[in-house]
């Protein structure tokens, strides 16, 4: 099995903190991840029965079925509400995820430095403090030391890490800039830190507070933005989301009402989905599917804290429509065939191929050897046929359970011309023959024929290898439908 | 690469499998090229005639992936009343949410978006423990297993130890 060492690969995942001295932050991570997608939560709603799902997942899976997918109570989209309040929470883990999970990777280089002692960190003390602590324990043993530790000086420890870590990741633009209030037995406002006395805050509050940190405050200059009080750190972040929120509620984004498909005539769906600025082509399953998937991705945009604009929604629904989207796959009820893999890889790769920065050489050096082989098996395809007088190619069929490295005459000439032409790799482009789709619905058909007999383990292995040869078709999708059934579920 | 909600959400099973891996299962994409596409291998229960072998099988993903469920199929031969001939797997945590057509199933055993490829192969181990006979995909192995079963669990047995090669 291949490593998947790739940046893009690196998926986080609530099991990352297994095998750490934070373990117990597992559930934690995993209370904050949607059910459906096993992310964490992108703008997530409550749903009837009191379930939360991100707002794409809860559309998706109720335009689906109808049914919140914990407990099958049936709901309706219009019912969901945002959970706000879990919203916050996600953004807070996230944001402090890495920094802890980093910390909980590593050794502990610091010394126990209680709480009170780390103090206000001038820049000399930090400085020492990073020095001395490599010399106790080698930094390179990704072991932590739990076993020879109680676990309260190990508390300690962490407590103490982790402000350092959070003095360290604090931006400070001052350098003289202190953490400590002074003592004068005064508070600041949480919003204008304008400094008061206590039971004056509530009143101040309400009445005359600004409503921004005040740069000439009286006590201290405070730069602004920059060095906040870290006292109050969660209400003030707490206070600018909930400005976001008050901001995009003046001006909210309307949702789109779902429409009775069933009431409309092809002529008005096309024209909604121009007044919407949608592809207006494809059969009527597309143009509904099209138009309920932009109603799912606009409507969730519309419960994000951070709505993205109309042309990365559209590019969106684009990427469905290259997946997703097609029919053959999606209409065919949930995979019930074996030959929707090979569909859904046909089509994952058409569109892989069809990206602009696709490269097209690599492809070719890389698939080079099963271009090679498949033009012999064509060869060898032709001979055969000259030699049997007739099409039928028993011998290919007997081997590939699935038929779908057979080369169908249709395809040869094809496949000839293409090798007279250059004796180099083919790019991808070229080689798709222009009688994939029909091909691709014939290879379903010689599946069915199959599908009765065992399937023995080399014909499989075989089959998976040759899989990526014929792929490099990207059906036309009117075509495509037309020759493409929805495969019957075979199961009982 | 940017990668589609299927792909992430099956990287991040991935994920989870390799960090915590489930007793008697291992799982994963055959190659980074295409993540809908899953082997896997799965150990037969202890106690049951499958004890001791272990039996490797595809998983196929649809692009919608888990808003529908994958198929599964055994590689190798499987004499068992839920298993096709052909080793296509038939339990009801795989079939698609919405009607039912064979009225036999309640909503609440098929596949729902919450489900996982843990679960899914949880489902099977366990279905290779206690078959249900209510809708044989194998009828065969089902009559058997109702009629004559020192036979069937006979004829398992041999069929586990051919296919570790003793």
């Amino acid at each position: 099995m291949d490593v998947f060492g790739d940046d893009a690969f690196n998926v986080p995942d609530s099991t990352d903190w297994l095998g750490t001295p934070l373990a117990c932050l597992m559930p934690v991570e995993q209370a904050f991840r949607c059910h459906v997608c096993k992310d964490f939560y992108d703008s997530p709603m409550l749903t009837s029965c009191n379930h939360t799902f991100c707002s794409l997942c809860i559309r998706r899976c109720l335009s689906v079925d109808s049914k919140c997918p914990l407990c099958r109570a049936t709901d309706q989209e219009s019912k969901l509400r945002g959970n706000w309040a879990l919203r916050e929470a996600v953004e807070a883990f996230k944001n402090s995820r890495k920094v802890l999970l980093e910390f909980a990777r590593t050794p502990p280089t610091i010394q126990a430095i209680l709480p009170d002692q780390a103090g206000p960190s001038s820049p000399s003390k930090r400085k020492a403090t990073e020095l001395e602590g490599p010399k106790e324990e080698d930094p390179e043993t990704k072991r932590p030391r739990r076993s020879t530790r109680s676990t309260r000086a190990r508390a300690a420890e962490l407590t103490a890490a982790i402000l350092q870590e959070e003095q360290d990741t604090t931006p400070s633009a001052d350098p003289d800039y202190v953490d400590q209030p002074p003592d004068d037995g005064l508070v600041a406002c949480p919003i204008c830190l304008t400094r008061m006395k206590e039971q004056q805050v509530d009143r101040h509050l309400d009445t005359s507070c600004p409503g921004s940190p005040q740069a000439a405050s009286k006590r201290r200059p405070i730069p602004a933005q920059t060095s906040q009080p870290s006292t109050f750190p969660s209400f003030n972040s707490r206070l600018t989301s909930q400005t976001s929120i008050a901001n995009q509620n003046q001006k909210p984004p309307e949702r789109l009402p779902a429409l009775a498909y069933s009431m409309l005539r092809d002529t008005a769906l096309r024209k909604k989905l121009s007044e919407l600025g949608l592809s207006t082509h494809g059969s009527r399953q597309l143009l509904e599917k099209r138009h309920k998937e932009w109603i799912t991705l606009w409507n969730a945009n519309c419960d994000s804290s951070r709505p993205k604009k109309r042309s990365e929604l559209l590019r969106d629904l684009d990427e469905w429509e290259r997946t997703v989207g097609n029919p053959g796959t999606a209409a065919g009820g949930g995979g019930g065939q074996q030959g929707l893999g090979l569909v859904a890889r046909a089509q994952a790769t058409g569109a892989q191929i069809k990206d602009k920065e696709f490269d097209g050489k690599a492809w070719a050096t890389r698939y080079g050897g099963s271009f090679g082989d498949l033009i012999k098996q064509a060869r060898k395809g032709i001979k055969r046929q000259t030699l049997d007088g007739n099409g039928e190619k028993a011998d290919t069929k007997g081997e590939g359970g699935d038929g779908k490295e057979d080369i169908t005459p249709a395809e040869l000439p094809t496949l000839q011309a293409r090798e007279g032409e250059s004796s180099a790799a083919p790019t991808p482009m070229d080689i798709v023959p222009p009688s994939s789709p029909p091909r691709l619905g014939k290879v379903d058909d010689a599946g069915a024929e199959h599908d009765g007999q065992a399937h023995g383990k080399d014909a499989i292995a075989e089959d998976t290898a040759m899989g990526e040869q014929v792929i490099p078709g990207t059906p036309d999708k009117e075509r495509w439908e037309t020759s493409q059934q929805p495969p019957i579920p075979g199961d009982d | 690469m940017s990668l589609n909600v299927a792909q992430r959400r099956l990287l991040q099973e991935y994920r989870a499998l390799t960090n915590n891996p489930p007793e008697g299962i291992t799982a994963g994409p055959i190659s980074e090229d295409d993540l809908l596409h899953w082997e896997c291998l799965i150990q037969g229960p202890e106690g049951t005639p499958f004890e001791g072998g272990v039996f490797p099988a595809e998983l196929k993903f649809p692009n919608d992936y888990p808003h529908m469920p994958p198929t599964m199929k055994f590689l190798g031969d499987i004499f068992h009343p839920n298993v096709y001939p052909s080793g296509l797997v038939c339990i009801s945590i795989l079939h698609p949410p919405g009607d039912d057509p064979n009225h036999y199933e309640t909503a609440s055993e098929r596949w729902s978006p919450i489900q996982s490829v843990e679960k899914i192969l949880l489902s099977v181990m366990s279905m290779l423990a206690e078959p249900n006979d209510e809708s044989p995909a194998n009828v065969e192995a089902a009559k058997m297993w109702r009629e004559k079963r020192s036979e069937y669990e006979a004829r398992v047995k041999a069929s586990v130890r051919a296919s570790l090669g003793l």
